[in-house]
């Protein structure tokens, strides 16, 4: 909401700057994203003039030369080259000095041989309009040399505040007027009920078939109605606050939403078949051309509003073009109406049709407006365009009472944490419009949408005394403070990774840019990418993981990882995580969907091996395993064992065996055969080879024999030895080297 | 010629083949320059004999196309099978593990421990939450009214009529408080999503740290007290912090904190648009309705609650002025943290 000071100073006398206002409104009501300043940034050389000679330049067809009194002693000759005036003008001159919004700076300079002391103004030269087809000429009766500053809307400084959802009475000038003074004690202006004499008493025939959607409909008749541009003043309010000027009728229209937040229309009363207003639901298949053109296909739920024979306007959301107000129009029929919101939100989401009425009406506007809105758009209408109002109607339902809230001020003062008298609650309530009534208040019209409860009335207090709440802790006698062991375990994994030279991505859930929700399950794929975003740079050494949601059945947490190399450092980061946790992993070959067939392994808790060359150019190793399987197979506790004080007895053995044997197949049966004694075995070597023989090859394991009893013998070794050589025989057919 | 069954014989023929010679010899069968197909084509005069024939061809094609990509993949998978290692030996038997130096938490991570960190200082538990949740959860129960424009799929990504992604981690506070009576101290952090463009300043998902405190006799003070300690957890002992009126469905009152602005100090500059201030987030007292939507006595019990984005934080912290490097992933960026 767009919000000219000029506009705001009209309804509320207050001595504060705009920017304090906008400081102590963003506290207390809303935002307040910015000021706007608009116009000269210095006024003092644009003055008003009377045309004392005006004639054609001797040196030029196209030019004007005249002299102009501008309250100085000599009159300014100025040359000019707009003919819209002639000598008796009252006319806007800046004088040489002047520096013009767009950054130009007048001289005193000749032109075509004549001296040429300023410029007299076109609307467009100071920014008041875009109109550039002559210069503006004033009212006569100004004196010369009085600041245009006086007469013309020079300058303007517009807030523009953001006000939230539930606060529709702030998206008008009037409304924000009314929190200023509340805010500063300000006197808030009462909008004017002075009514322009009704010249006849005309019938309106206006009906609301369905109440819901339309409690309340004012309509008023204007016959003589002389459509022209809106005065220059009217123009540049609409303008500063965000909307075009179109024509007098219309402009009043847009005007007065702005100022009372009520939004109106105007139609065409002779294009109304019947001269007459029916609110009602569309019918089935009913079609309406919009006033932007496009035929619109209506439902029965789109509430419109219809003369005798048709549908004429989308209600509340845009009129339509068959009866709207035109250059020829002679005779219009205002509407100030009261639309229920919740309809109108789904018919203008339903066309994809927002409108500056729309936004106001889905948040729920005041239905007692509808009488100063009608109020204040008749009496500009009167006054601007000639017209004479010939008839008035008043339709409505019952309309909502004004709700008593009681009120505890010790629960204000409980939810606050501060302490602020009963008296002074009130006055601040009384302040926001708010009326005691016995132990509670009485609600203004403007706000019973969004106060019906007494917590609403605590926010009223609060939000005037938010800067007084002091800063305190709660006072508890409970503490929840520590991870959770999946917290800590997660810890725990980003850091083993990070040790191991991977650095943390955080790729989408889902593909963000297509139209419908896929959420993802599994990382590797968004990590794929962001590892070729990065080949794609030139960045070395990549290496990515993730800790994220996946969404199957339910959702798991992952970690998953991509890393230039091949499935060496994949596996290396993936043992680590397992070391991390204090969990041994058990790799079996498998195939995997992302990985190369041949290099690909499962755990219990998921797979790690060589991205499939088709997923990405170069060599590289991925893992992705479930971090919630993974944590709740973690033990949760550890308990140490005493280092032996006897001295291992450590033994290479190498075995030659069919390819097809897992290396951690035979490492499993030397634990078993070997028995307690066996402390430790390790792959250290693998080798194929002529001597070893085709499809065959020679896996090597360091053993390391021990007992807490006592030392081991090398008999004891020998016996362990040949226990675990006969078992590896037997069930895998090795045969030791010698 | 009978161009349905020209097409059927050549699907068929395309479907059988096992080798990329086989598939190539269909290939200039049917669709080869003296395919009966092809010569056909060439004879065509009508419109009508000519769409069918053109329909048959690229049908045609793109079965070619598609069963070679199946073949291409079987015989790359063939080939790379013979490559077998024995994935149950040790890593460094597998291939060469890279030294490498330390990597880097992204900065998200790293926020995300502060947060937990200062909360956990302040005896407050941390919760995880999903993140499809149900319009029950993510709205109703929230006191989300009818008008809202989160519950439009113009705004929230929805599953299905009744499961949206959340729109935020506010919908922890209703599991929270199902879960248990209070006291509760506890702080949500994950993901979020709202349809948004992607600009170089916003993109459809973030993170969000919410905490909800409810016991007896919590106030606005409470609240102010606690955002600011954590402020400063996160910024500075220096930082100051202000709040501004605001609405949010599921709180009453409802504030906006500001945090000072750490580049001036508060001065005004370019970084807080001139105001000394810089918004981070949304804020205030439970709403009555809410409490009772979980069956607690609004009379007895009180709370606050605040949501912030760990993004926004983080921008703040280490003055990353776009969202855009977040979702990247670049590792000239990441390896800055």
């Amino acid at each position: 909401m767009k919000v000219p000071m000029s506009w705001l100073r009209e309804y509320v006398r207050v001595g504060a700057s705009a920017e304090e206002i906008a400081d102590l409104l963003s506290v207390a009501t809303a935002e307040v994203n910015g000021i706007e300043r608009r116009g000269p940034s210095d006024t003092a050389l644009f003055r008003v003039g009377v045309v004392l000679t005006a004639d054609k330049h001797p040196n030029a067809d196209r030019l004007q030369l005249c002299t102009v009194d501008v309250g100085e002693k000599q009159p300014a000759q100025i040359v000019c080259g707009a003919w819209n005036f002639g000598a008796g003008a009252t006319v806007a001159v800046a004088l040489p000095g002047a520096t013009l919004p767009n950054g130009i700076t007048l001289e005193r300079r000749e032109l075509r041989g004549q001296m040429s002391e300023g410029m007299i103004l076109a609307e467009d030269e100071v920014g008041l309009g875009t109109d550039h087809e002559g210069i503006m000429v004033l009212a006569d009766g100004t004196k010369p040399g009085t600041p245009l500053t006086e007469v013309l809307p020079l300058v303007e400084e517009i807030l523009d505040v953001e006000p939230t959802g539930n606060r529709p009475d702030l998206f008008s000038v009037y409304g924000i007027a009314r929190e200023v003074a509340a805010i500063f004690d300000g006197e808030l202006v009462p909008l004017s009920e002075a009514k322009p004499p009704q010249a006849a008493e005309e019938q309106l025939d206006i009906r609301i078939d369905d109440f819901e959607g339309c409690p309340r409909y004012v309509g008023r008749l204007f016959r003589d109605v002389t459509i022209a541009p809106s005065p220059l003043w009217l123009q540049a309010r609409l303008r500063d606050a965000g909307m075009r000027a179109i024509s007098n009728v219309v402009d009043v229209t847009n005007y007065v939403m702005l100022a009372v937040g009520n939004p109106l229309h105007a139609f065409d009363y002779d294009t109304l078949e019947g001269g007459r207003i029916v609110v009602r639901r569309a019918k089935k298949k009913e079609q309406l051309r919009t006033l932007d053109g496009a035929m619109r296909e209506l439902q029965p739920s789109d509430l419109v509003i219809a003369d005798a024979k048709r549908s004429i306007a989308l209600a509340a959301i845009m009129g339509g073009e068959e009866t709207e107000v035109s250059e020829r129009t002679t005779n219009v029929l205002l509407e100030a109406a009261n639309f229920e919101p919740i309809g109108i939100l789904r018919s203008s989401e339903r066309l994809a049709l927002r409108t500056e009425g729309s936004n106001r009406w889905e948040k729920g506007v005041d239905p007692y407006l509808a009488g100063p809105a009608s109020t204040l758009a008749t009496q500009l209408l009167v006054q601007l365009t000639g017209a004479r109002w010939t008839g008035a109607a008043d339709v409505h339902g019952d309309l909502p009472a004004r709700r008593t809230i009681r009120l505890r001020p010790e629960r204000t003062n409980e939810v606050l944490g501060l302490d602020v008298p009963a008296e002074r609650q009130g006055a601040i309530l009384a302040r926001f419009g708010f009326d005691a009534d016995g132990d509670g208040f009485r609600v203004p019209t403007w706000r019973a949408r969004d106060v019906t409860r007494e917590i609403d009335l605590v926010e009223e207090v609060a939000r005037f005394e938010l800067s007084e709440i002091p800063f305190t802790l709660p006072e508890k006698d409970v503490s929840f403070g520590s991870l959770t062991r999946e917290q800590k375990l997660r810890r725990v994994v980003e850091d083993a990774l990070v040790g191991c030279g991977y650095s943390e991505a955080y790729t989408p859930s889902f593909p963000v840019t297509a139209d419908t929700v896929a959420l993802r399950q599994a990382i590797v794929p968004s990590l794929i990418e962001a590892a070729r975003l990065n080949a794609s740079v030139d960045n070395s050494g990549i290496a990515l993981f993730e800790v994220a949601r996946v969404y199957l059945a339910e959702e798991r947490r992952h970690v998953a990882g991509v890393v230039q190399g091949g499935i060496a450092d994949a596996r290396w980061a993936v043992d680590q995580i397992y070391a991390a946790l204090k969990l041994e992993p058990s790799y079996a070959q498998a195939t995997e969907p992302y990985l190369h067939p041949g290099k690909a392994a499962r755990t219990a808790e998921g797979w790690v091996g060589e991205l499939h060359p088709n997923e990405l150019e170069g060599t590289w190793g991925a893992f992705e395993l479930d971090l919630d399987a993974l944590t709740a197979s973690a033990p949760e506790a550890l308990r140490a064992v005493d280092v032996s004080p006897f001295p291992e007895v450590r033994q290479d053995l190498a075995f030659v065996v069919d390819d097809e044997v897992p290396a951690a197949a035979l490492a499993e049966a030397i634990v078993e055969a070997g028995g307690p004694e066996v402390r430790d075995v390790a792959v250290f070597d693998e080798y194929r080879g002529e001597q070893i023989g085709a499809g065959k090859r020679s896996v090597a394991f360091r053993v390391a024999f021990g007992s807490h009893e006592r030392t081991l013998t090398d008999e004891d070794a020998a016996a362990i030895r040949s226990r675990i050589v006969a078992v590896l025989h037997d069930r895998y057919g090795a045969e030791l080297r010698a | 010629m009978d161009t349905q069954a020209l097409q059927q014989d050549a699907l068929d023929a395309i479907a059988s083949a096992t080798v990329l010679a086989d598939l190539d010899e269909a290939r200039v069968k049917y669709l080869g320059r003296k395919s009966e197909l092809k010569l056909a084509l060439r004879e065509v005069r009508d419109r009508e004999t000519g769409m069918a024939l053109n329909a048959a061809r690229e049908a045609i094609e793109s079965a070619v196309a598609a069963r070679q990509a199946e073949l291409e993949r079987a015989e790359l998978d063939a080939k790379l099978s013979s490559e077998r290692v024995d994935v149950t030996l040790p890593a460094e038997l597998l291939g060469d593990v890279h030294p490498r130096p330390r990597g880097h938490l992204h900065p998200t991570t790293l926020i995300r421990r502060d947060v937990e960190d200062a909360f956990i200082g302040l005896g407050y538990e941390i919760r995880d939450d999903r993140e499809v949740e149900t319009l029950e959860y993510n709205f109703d129960k929230l006191a989300f009214p009818e008008w809202h424009p989160a519950r439009s799929p113009r705004d929230t990504y929805f599953l299905d009529a009744n499961r949206v992604l959340r729109t935020e981690t506010s919908a922890s506070q209703i599991h929270a408080m199902e879960e248990r009576k209070p006291p509760i101290y506890m702080v949500s952090i994950g993901r979020v999503y709202r349809r948004d463009a992607i600009t170089p300043t916003r993109f459809p998902i973030f993170h969000q740290f919410e905490g909800l405190a409810v016991d007896r006799h919590i106030t606005m003070a409470d609240l102010k007290g606690t955002l600011l300690h954590v402020m400063r957890a996160l910024f500075g002992e220096e930082r100051r912090v202000r709040f501004r009126t605001h609405y949010f469905p599921f709180t009453e009152p409802s504030m906006e904190p500001d945090v000072s602005c750490g580049v001036c100090g508060g001065e005004g500059c370019a970084t807080c648009k001139w105001s000394g201030w810089i918004e981070i987030g949304g804020s205030g007292m439970v709403d009555p309705q809410v409490l009772a939507n979980v069956g607690l006595d609004p009379d007895e019990w009180s709370g606050f609650a605040f949501g912030l984005g760990l993004e926004r934080a983080a921008q703040l912290r280490y003055d990353i002025p776009i969202i855009r490097p977040f979702w990247e992933n670049d590792l000239r960026f990441l390896r800055q943290f």
